[in-house]
């Protein structure tokens, strides 16, 4: 069989609520299903197991929100981008919700290679007051690298060019809010509550972190950062 | 309310493995926070268990239906939440509005093996309700089970209120009207038990006793304690699939749990007659549903869950008399949309194969499944598996001739009467299909080529022919297996065996009585729970509390028993009745085979005149 035009469809979803406690491999599950529960006309890979043709951003991690996340579908004809959304709208738990759809050149570079900035807000508990998170992050960033452990590997973080953007905190109702931007690299990204939890632990301060949301992915260009 | 429990709930999940099994909030979840009348639907295992359950969704659909009734699902939290749950004292809870188990109305278990009794014991832990039915006040739940292990419901009985027997579509909804009557009117947990044994095919354990109270663990007769109790509690069966609405809106789950598909059930019941089996026996006859009803149904399942497989399940699936039909529907309907159908199991000849083949079309061949159970025709006519060498031959040289390199077979260790000649014939018979394999696959790739061999030990299960024979003792079964090894082929075969130790105590559970109750309660207490998890199962805790209660597994297990004693589920009645499950015992001593009644005229199991129903092919009853 030839290969048919297709149609490329960016849409944006959240991750949110509950749902937060669920894997990338569970979120791109359950987003497949809305897309064929929305009777969307996927296109579909060639080959031995055929399935449907769609690309997803970076991952999220369990436990983390995300409030403007990204996957491309290929469509094998053109839906109307407002109707494609409604018809995903209406298909899709509301937790996953998606906010926007639109079509992209075929040429657009994938999602996974084009987002490589990300903001978060890491919210931590009233157990630590704002002045004594602002010092403890500041003394984090004045070393040059950040060692993270997990899972039994030793990853070495250069500050300077995992975090693009000053982190800053805001103080809010019931606690505070470390916000901070991100540039994942090719030794992975650093983890926010990573870096939040080693301030607390410097300082002798309580693991206080209370929920950790990606609020924004995008990407790197010569004018400075741009949503996809 | 459920805002209070939910914020509760949630600190634990990021502690825990796999928080995707508790947080609800699934597409086609059914939530009815104004109903009065509150069911927990309990699958005695995990999430991904539970979610593959059929009788979970039907119920659920079903119940949710009623005008002030409310179903919501409830699984066994994981070890790790369990102690989680424990420690800041959160109450076992349904999923969709959090409610204590404690306080719905009704708690329904489905019972799929022996192996999640002590699931049961930590579900009603957890859950705050006392163990035994005879503890429970006015304010506890009715726990009510059904499944499968309904048919001898005396090993578990003492830890539920009232047991379905039976498919449960129409039971479950004169149950529940029943229950609310009695409500209604202000009677008591009493008056709502009795009400319950009223309705046919419900037993309820409290209300009978043990008619000789120094009978052997295993033996005895369970009977009435009053005349207004019935005698025979028989099975419930619907006369036609058709008057059903399967579930075609079923939750749809984030996790990747076991069976991750949409399901339609195509036939319900099996009588092909092999004398082992339970579900043979207990679920008959043959109902058929239509073709157009099975093909409307996979695509509107499809449609409403967004799942990219849809099963075709039953007991024996290609023996559907329109399977062709349904096949060759539906891959025209799904053409070019990266949805596949599968088939649970096969029937060993050239039409199932074929029927494989429709299903996978160009696409990828996932290995073929047959049971042959025994290696020698003279065993497999005392088991009445209808099926030669020659059938099986053929088969694997149509299957490896159109494609497939990857088949499994299972086979039966100690089946009644088996020597250690038949033993050897399993590794010859596998010598063979090997062999016919080989000149049927093309020489390049030969190489890789494995026929994948799956031995289980035979377990006697209650209403079948077989529920008298003995088990073989664990260092018997040892001893055959080495037999067995030294038999198969030294290349292209992947043994596997399902562990020994897990049927044994399958086979001393299975045909034990209320004296069981003491054991799993004490196996309970030492830490047994997750019994069908390998990693969790331990037979030594298991055998200190037979041990402790007094009671020999073994005798339990490996003796044979008396035809003419009365057996603990002679009060549950299947609708086979005791006189043809005697004959077919006769039957299979002399090695003489019984045909399949779906077609080839009745032979006398006493299922359809008792039950009043009739087999049903096609959707139409045969008349
Ligand atoms: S009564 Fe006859 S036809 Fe009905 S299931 Fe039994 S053997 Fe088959």
């Amino acid at each position: 069989m030839a290969e048919r035009t297709t149609f490329r469809l960016r849409v944006r979803f959240g991750k949110l609520g509950r749902l937060r406690h669920l894997s990338h491999l569970e979120v791109m599950r359950a987003l497949e299903r809305s897309i064929r529960r929305a009777d969307l006309p996927y296109a579909v890979t060639q080959g031995f197991s055929p399935h449907m043709k769609a690309a997803f951003g970076p991952a999220l991690p369990v436990g983390t929100a995300g409030l403007r996340e990204y996957y491309d579908l290929w469509l094998r004809e053109l839906v109307p981008a407002p109707e494609a959304l409604a018809r995903l709208a209406a298909a899709t738990p509301p937790g996953m919700a998606p906010g926007a759809a639109r079509y992209v050149p075929e040429k657009a570079p994938s999602l996974s290679a084009a987002l490589t900035i990300a903001r978060y807000e890491v919210g931590v508990g009233p157990a630590v007051g704002p002045e004594m998170l602002v010092r403890a992050v500041e003394d984090v960033l004045a070393e040059s690298e950040l060692t993270v452990k997990a899972k039994g590997k030793t990853k070495v973080f250069d500050l300077a060019s995992v975090l693009p953007e000053e982190p800053r905190v805001e103080s809010s109702g019931s606690g505070s809010t470390v916000v901070l931007t991100t540039r994942m690299g090719a030794t992975g990204s650093l983890r926010p509550e990573a870096l939040v939890g080693r301030a607390l632990e410097c300082a002798g301060l309580p693991h206080a972190i209370t929920t950790v949301t990606r609020t924004d992915l995008l990407m790197e260009t010569e004018g400075g950062f741009m949503r996809p | 309310m459920r805002d209070d429990m939910w914020a509760r709930v949630e600190p634990l999940l990021d502690g825990v493995e796999r928080p995707a099994r508790y947080l609800d909030s699934e597409w086609g979840v059914r939530v009815r926070p104004d109903a009065s009348y509150r069911v927990a639907l309990v699958y005695p295992d995990t999430y991904e268990l539970g979610m593959a359950n059929q009788a979970v969704a039907i119920l659920y659909d079903i119940l949710n239906e009623v005008d002030g009734v409310a179903a919501e699902r409830c699984f066994v939290p994981w070890k790790d939440m369990a102690a989680a749950m424990r420690a800041a004292d959160v109450p076992l809870h349904t999923l969709e509005t959090l409610q204590p188990l404690r306080d719905c109305a009704l708690v329904g278990v489905t019972l799929p093996h022996e192996l999640t009794y002590t699931n049961v014991l930590e579900m009603l832990d957890l859950a705050g309700i006392p163990l035994r039915s005879v503890d429970r006040g006015e304010d506890d739940p009715l726990v009510i089970a059904g499944g499968p292990c309904a048919f001898n419901p005396e090993p578990i009985a003492s830890f539920l209120d009232a047991v379905l027997v039976g498919e449960g579509e129409e039971a479950v909804l004169e149950l529940v009207e029943a229950d609310r009557a009695v409500i209604e009117a202000g009677g008591t947990r009493a008056d709502r038990l009795r009400a319950l044994s009223g309705v046919p095919g419900v037993y309820v354990p409290t209300l009978y006793v043990s008619a000789d109270g120094s009978a052997q663990p295993g033996c005895g007769a369970v009977v009435p304690a009053d005349a207004a109790t019935p005698r025979m509690v028989t099975k419930r069966a619907l006369k036609d699939l058709g008057s059903v609405r399967p579930p075609t809106c079923p939750v749809v789950p984030y996790m990747d749990v076991v069976h991750d598909r949409a399901v339609v059930e195509v036939l319900r019941g099996c009588t092909r007659g092999c004398r082992f089996c339970q579900a043979g026996m207990v679920y008959r006859p043959v109902r058929e549903r239509g073709a157009d009803d099975i093909v409307h149904d996979v695509m509107a399942t499809l449609r409403c869950t967004g799942h990219d497989e849809v099963s075709l399940v039953s007991l024996s699936t290609t023996d559907h008399s329109q399977i062709e039909e349904v096949l060759r529907r539906l891959s025209r309907s799904l053409e070019g949309r990266a949805v596949s159908v599968s088939l649970p199991s096969l029937r060993v000849d050239s039409f199932g194969v074929e029927m494989a083949r429709l299903v996978a079309g160009g696409g990828k061949k996932a290995g073929l499944t047959f049971a042959p159970e025994a290696g020698t025709q003279r065993l497999r006519d005392v088991i009445n598996k209808n099926i030669t060498e020659e059938d099986l031959l053929g088969t694997i040289e149509h299957a490896f001739g159109a494609g497939w390199r990857r088949v499994k077979l299972y086979f039966m260790l100690g089946l009644p009467s088996e020597t250690d000649d038949d033993i050897r014939g399993i590794g010859r018979l596998v010598h063979k299909v090997l062999d016919v394999a080989r000149e049927n696959t093309p020489k390049d790739q030969r190489g890789g080529l494995k026929i994948g061999v799956s031995v289980a030990t035979f377990v006697p299960k209650p209403h079948t022919p077989f529920q008298w024979e003995p088990q073989l003792t664990l260092p018997e079964v040892r001893r055959r297996q080495e037999i067995l090894r030294e038999a198969m082929p030294r290349r292209g075969v992947d043994l596997s065996w399902h562990d020994p130790d897990v049927s044994f105590l399958e086979g001393a559970l299975a045909r034990g009585g209320r004296e069981l109750s003491d054991v799993i309660e004490k196996a309970w207490r030492s830490g047994c729970v997750f019994d069908a998890w390998t990693e969790e199962f331990s037979l030594p805790r298991w055998l200190a509390a037979f041990e402790s209660a007094g009671i020999d597994p073994v005798a339990l297990a490996s003796s044979e028993r008396d035809p003419a004693d009365a057996l603990p589920w002679d009060h549950i009645s299947s609708g086979v009745s005791k006189r043809y499950l005697l004959r077919e015992r006769e039957r299979a001593v002399a090695g003489v085979t019984t045909r399949d009644c779906s077609f080839d005229g009745c032979t006398g199991c006493d299922a359809c005149g008792d039950l009043g129903l009739d087999i049903v092919l096609g959707g139409a009853s045969r008349g």
